[in-house]
């Protein structure tokens, strides 16, 4: 009857374990903020372009080295590109002379719909295009709006899947930028 | 007498000697056709291989060799093109990899976490192997150590001397009605 008892208390203890971890393990996948991805670039390099400008000089990310780089992939048919045009915007506006750059990188778009889309809605930071998504692969895309923040060193240190609100890039550019530098 | 008896011999052992050499011909054939069976796999072929290998990172289950979405095709190309610069199947994986993460992969890699896919089948099975003859060997002892108990058919005679050895001791009231029921018994059964 003992041997019952104990075989039952310790089959009870092993789903006791099983739960907790489980539980353990959707907390954890809960407390996570869903837009901020996991890319397996944060922290790395962020890989080079040089690519044409719908209406002005190429870009060359190297050549941007020592300023912080937001990379913004978008598309004119993507409607949550155009909820977070505001936000861009704002943050080029206010951070350029602090050493920050603003870039778009259009994504499976023609030519002439990013144009009317950047005359549109008034987009004043650079936009590239990115024929063949050769750009977009080496950045993992998934799809558009997704955003890099590149830092001085040219290491990318935040990648957000989704649209990024003003509040929260200014945040993040503010934490780069350090104390007083604007 | 020699000659038909080593013929006889012969003749008897070219059964047993035919399964070797079978055996001995279809490893040779096998190892020809692992090292040099295959003609070289066009670029074409070798961009079908690695774009089968790769997940399509925006579909569901489907391989980048398979998917219809635009970002499946761009990546074809950027396959074709590599393949045509000159880089092999792993280091155009690699890139990918580096890109989207080991998630871009069909298979899993056999490292970190995901090896446990490959391993614990096979740790499950031996500790299913190992659970299985300790139960068998549990099982064994114990139907050595305890016998089923022997004795005579119930229709026998009534037990007694070495029979009885290991029965429990009736009284006399107990055993006739033991002995009432197996009359009845007897009575009811049909034939």
């Amino acid at each position: 009857m003992r041997w019952i008892t104990s075989r039952r208390a310790r089959l009870l203890g092993g789903v006791a374990a099983a739960v907790a971890v489980i539980v353990a393990l959707l907390m954890t996948g809960l407390g996570r903020d869903p837009s901020v991805f996991a890319s397996p670039l944060v922290g790395r390099m962020a890989p080079n372009f040089a690519l044409p400008q719908l209406d002005g000089p190429p870009v060359t990310l190297a050549r941007l080295r020592g300023q912080i780089v937001v990379i913004n992939f978008w598309a004119s048919w993507c409607m949550e590109c155009q909820d977070e045009q505001a936000a861009l915007d704002q943050a080029w506006q206010q951070f350029q002379d602090s050493g920050v750059v603003v870039i778009g990188v259009n994504f499976q778009d023609t030519a002439g719909a990013a144009r009317a889309y950047v005359r549109t809605d008034a987009v004043t930071y650079p936009v590239v295009e990115d024929a063949g998504s050769k750009t977009a692969l080496a950045y993992g895309l998934r799809g558009v709006p997704e955003t890099f923040v590149v830092n001085r060193s040219g290491r990318i240190v935040k990648h957000v899947i989704g649209p990024v609100g003003a509040a929260g890039l200014a945040t993040e550019i503010n934490s780069m930028l350090g104390p007083g530098a604007q | 007498m020699n000659a038909a008896g080593t013929l006889r011999r012969a003749r008897a052992g070219l059964p047993g000697m035919l399964v070797p050499v079978a055996l001995a011909a279809g490893l040779a054939a096998l190892v020809i056709v692992a090292a040099g069976g295959h003609p070289p796999a066009s670029q074409a072929e070798q961009v079908q291989q690695i774009a089968a290998g790769l997940h399509c990172p925006i579909c569901k289950d489907l391989s980048v060799a398979d998917s219809p979405a635009p970002l499946a095709q761009q990546m074809r190309q950027e396959i074709a093109q590599k393949v045509r610069a000159g880089e092999s199947a792993d280091q155009i994986r690699a890139g990918f990899v580096a890109a989207y993460g080991d998630s871009v992969l069909m298979s899993p890699p056999r490292r970190g976490v995901a090896a446990v896919v490959y391993y614990l089948p096979v740790l499950v099975l031996a500790a299913g192997l190992v659970t299985a003859f300790l139960l068998l060997r549990r099982w064994l002892r114990a139907s050595r150590r305890d016998p089923p108990l022997a004795g005579p058919p119930l229709a026998g005679p009534p037990l007694a001397g070495p029979a009885q050895a290991g029965l429990p001791q009736l009284s006399a009231a107990q055993r006739r009605a033991v002995a009432k029921a197996v009359a009845r018994l007897r009575e009811e059964e049909p034939g």
